[in-house]
């Protein structure tokens, strides 16, 4: 069990991922950009060099507060990880595991906006009040997109739902419209381009983390690096999970292409358009992705009842 | 108008052609970057040339040739590429073709003092 | 909703030079805000009484990193013009030919910028990666890619082969088609647009209040350019369009500076077709008889305007620089009313500031 936590499926794995997701997604985006991207090793570069940095807090920041923000939202998406299966791989499962694993990953959101508001600077605060805004944008249409799979398999378990398809065909391909709207209230919870309205750099700077440094810093850069490893296994187990009809191939190794796949995806989106501003984020969301939701899960409803 | 299909991903097309010819930039640490044979580099001097008129020195915009005199054919003419801005009107202003600009970097020291170059040292 | 208030600049990630703003929030939205100037300044203009003629050429190439050759052609018109010299076809031909190239650069350059602020990396990239081309030609050319060092008083430094001309209308054909590309994407890319469409509005009011001269002026309607308007040679026998919007919002000021784009590019090869034989450039006396000059020449910004006055010695006794941008920056606070904080960075790129030519 203790191997199972720590290595694998478990930290380490998770870890690995992280460094491995990132440098395949700035990779990528570079060589859509027409540029040649860091090295593999560009990651752990990046957060050895950043452990090594001094760690300096503004005067009037409550340094327990701060120090205590990125540890408690990593080990939320940590656990959240606990409970998402990796092919045929998973650590713990329950009835009801998959709203304990959305509650885990908006732990991180919250703690984002906290980090910009318990600091003095004017970014952070904007930063973090964009950050609060944005997740009321996101969050709906993500949960009920989610909600979707969950209806039509009839269970809130992430393991029964890739059970589920094992029988039929990816819920991607009955639900597409959940799936994209998945896929946009992810890109919003990861705080990506083009919705990274609450670190945009010509804005407001870095937006909460403007005045974290060193080894805070670090551990901020893991979770959301984290949190991008767990948001696209969390929607291919949903959403893509190991069906009968594409043939005997390993479980392992179709689920980390189909993870590859949905990242490729995000590094496409983020090419591809401009950052939308606070308020055309909120319009979208409220105007647009949530009414399509709530038209996916009353079909989904239709079908599956 | 573009179709609003189309204009819902419009950069696609050009995102694809940017895979297919891969990246455009130069990796110059690790490259040697290919100067243009009229590129403005250091300056350099044939000094069988030099009459030591010091015409470059009064028309260099940034003081960066200096000429000791030290009698009416003695005198040294010293070069500071720190202050250099490679304008090229040292060339421009001699009219006995002896000082000119090359195609190379000049390459940083630690040192200002030590970038000094003396390009002519005559002793009458 | 208590307010607050927010340094922009001097040292900011939306600001290539250094220029600082207090902005008045009001939650997202900007409801004061406060302009100050002054870090670049670098004396040139007291400096250039301190310099011959001919050193001043180098000099004022260096008001700014990005025009420095319209700048040193301004200055270089009005000298000639109090010397009374005549400057060789050739010269003037190759002056514009180079005036245009920097346009194109000049002009994508603030592309990519004004995409990078709106958060769209891939049209900063590509916007670059084409400005190279640009650049790489300058470089052939002159010798160097930024500051050109081509003009002297009485013409230029430079010649140009035969070879070297169809070398420099190749690479523009593979220019063009991807200029085309950006101008297609800023006209029909829905992202692009949202954030750039109504955004800091000058209406042809303010901009005849304001003087506003440049591409702004042009994309709130008001039809100037002095290629056109006061054609200094070899623009008078040049047949080019000059892009005129009315929408006056940052997209038409996008719009406006693309289209000028590919004008550069047809101007460059009518340049470069019909350039006429003879000598690039002609000898100046040192001492400039005494007198005064206004010199004007449309940059990439707009007009700028040399004011020379010469006391009879080898150094002038007073140059006065108003760049484009002077005036351009006086409808900031205007522009920053009354918008949300996310616009900012868009209202502040969509000017093209260039803070080096403001402050000299």
């Amino acid at each position: 069990m203790l191997l199972k936590l720590l290595i694998f499926p478990g930290f380490l794995f998770l870890f690995l991922c992280a460094l491995f997701f990132d440098w395949v997604d700035r990779r990528m985006l570079a060589r859509f950009q027409g540029r040649v991207g860091p090295p593999w090793y560009q990651p752990v570069a990046d957060l050895i060099k950043l452990l090594a940095k001094e760690d300096i807090l503004p005067t009037g920041v409550n340094p327990l507060t701060a120090a205590v923000l990125p540890m408690v939202s990593l080990a939320a998406v940590l656990t959240a990880g606990l409970y998402i299966p990796f092919g045929a791989f998973s650590t713990a499962s329950f009835e009801g595991d998959l709203i304990v694993v959305l509650f885990l990953l908006s732990i991180p959101a919250l703690a984002y906006f906290l980090a910009g508001w318990i600091s003095t600077g004017v970014y952070s605060v904007l930063g973090g009040s964009r950050a609060l805004l944005q997740y009321f944008s996101y969050e709906v249409p993500f949960l009920m997109a989610l909600a979707g799979p969950a209806i039509l398999a009839g269970s809130w378990s992430i393991t029964h739902i890739v059970d589920y398809q094992s029988q039929t065909i990816w819920i991607a391909l009955m639900q597409p419209l959940g799936f994209v709207l998945a896929i946009i209230g992810l890109i919003g919870k990861l705080k990506r381009d083009p919705l990274d309205i609450p670190k945009a750099k010509s804005e407001v700077v870095a937006g909460s983390l403007t005045e974290f440094s060193g080894r805070k810093l670090a551990l901020w850069h893991l979770t959301m690096n984290m949190q991008t490893v767990v948001g696209i296994f969390l929607l291919v187990n949903l959403f893509m999970g190991q069906s009968s009809v594409f043939g005997p191939i390993p479980a392992f190794l179709s689920f980390g292409l189909k993870s590859v796949g949905i990242l490729l995806l995000l590094s496409t989106a983020s090419a591809l358009y401009a950052r939308l501003r606070i308020d055309q984020l909120a319009t979208l969301g409220w105007r647009v992705l949530a009414p399509l939701a709530l038209v996916q899960i009353l079909v989904a409803t239709w079908i599956g009842g | 108008m573009a179709s609003p299909l189309r204009s819902l991903a419009y950069l696609l097309p050009q995102l694809w052609r940017a895979l297919k010819e891969g990246p455009h930039t130069v990796k110059y640490p690790f490259d040697p970057v290919e100067l243009p044979a009229g590129y403005r580099g250091r300056v350099i001097i044939r000094a069988e040339n030099c009459r030591g008129c010091s015409m470059c020195v009064r028309d260099c915009p940034a003081f960066a040739l200096e000429l000791e005199r030290e009698g009416r054919d003695a005198y040294r003419l010293i070069y500071h590429p720190e202050r250099c801005a490679y304008c090229g009107q040292c060339e421009l202003s001699c009219n006995f073709d002896a000082i000119s600009l090359s195609n190379e970097f000049v390459p940083g020291k630690p040192d200002r003092k030590d970038l000094g170059v003396v390009l002519v040292n005559k002793e009458g | 909703m208590s307010k607050i208030t927010v340094p922009i600049g001097p040292q900011h990630p939306l600001l290539k030079e250094p220029l600082a703003f207090s902005l008045t929030l009001e939650g997202e939205h900007v409801i004061e805000s406060a302009m100050r100037l002054g870090y670049v300044h670098r004396g040139i203009e007291r400096l250039s009484q301190e310099r011959t003629y001919v050193q001043n050429v180098h000099l004022f190439e260096r008001v700014c990193g990005i025009c420095s050759h319209i700048h040193t052609t301004t200055y270089c018109q009005g000298v000639e013009a109090l010397l009374g010299l005549e400057v060789p076809p050739r010269g003037l031909y190759l002056r514009a030919l180079l005036c245009e190239l920097e346009r194109i650069h000049s002009h994508l350059l603030w592309l990519g910028v004004q995409a990078r602020n709106i958060g769209f990396d891939t049209i900063f990239m590509y916007a670059w990666r084409d400005r190279e081309i640009v650049l790489d030609i300058m470089e052939d050319l002159s010798g160097g890619r930024v500051s050109h060092a081509v003009n002297i008083i009485g013409g230029v430094r430079i010649d140009l082969t035969t070879e070297h001309r169809d070398v420099i209308l190749r690479q523009l054909d593979t220019l063009e088609p991807q200029i085309e590309t950006l101008l297609d994407v800023v006209e029909n890319e829905r992202s692009f647009q949202a954030r750039t469409r109504n955004i800091g509005v000058l209406s042809l009011e303010q901009i005849r209040r304001y003087c506003v001269v440049g591409p702004v002026a042009r994309a709130s309607g008001l039809d100037m350019d002095l290629r056109r308007d006061a054609p200094t040679p070899p623009y008078d026998r040049l047949k080019f369009r000059v892009p005129v919007r009315y929408e006056g919002d940052a997209w038409a000021r996008t719009m406006v500076r693309m289209l000028e784009t590919v004008e550069s590019v047809h101007l460059c090869r009518q340049i470069l077709t019909t350039l006429p034989d003879g000598p690039t450039s002609v000898r100046a006396k040192r001492r400039v008889p005494p007198g005064e000059v206004v010199s004007r020449a449309e940059a990439p910004r707009g007009e700028v305007i040399y004011y020379i006055r010469s006391d009879g010695s080898d150094k002038p006794a007073r140059v006065k620089v108003r760049t484009p941008t002077l005036t351009n920056l006086i409808t900031l606070p205007d522009q920053l009313q009354n918008i949300s904080m996310a616009d900012v960075s868009v209202v502040l790129s969509g000017v093209d500031l260039c803070i080096a030519c403001a402050d000299r």
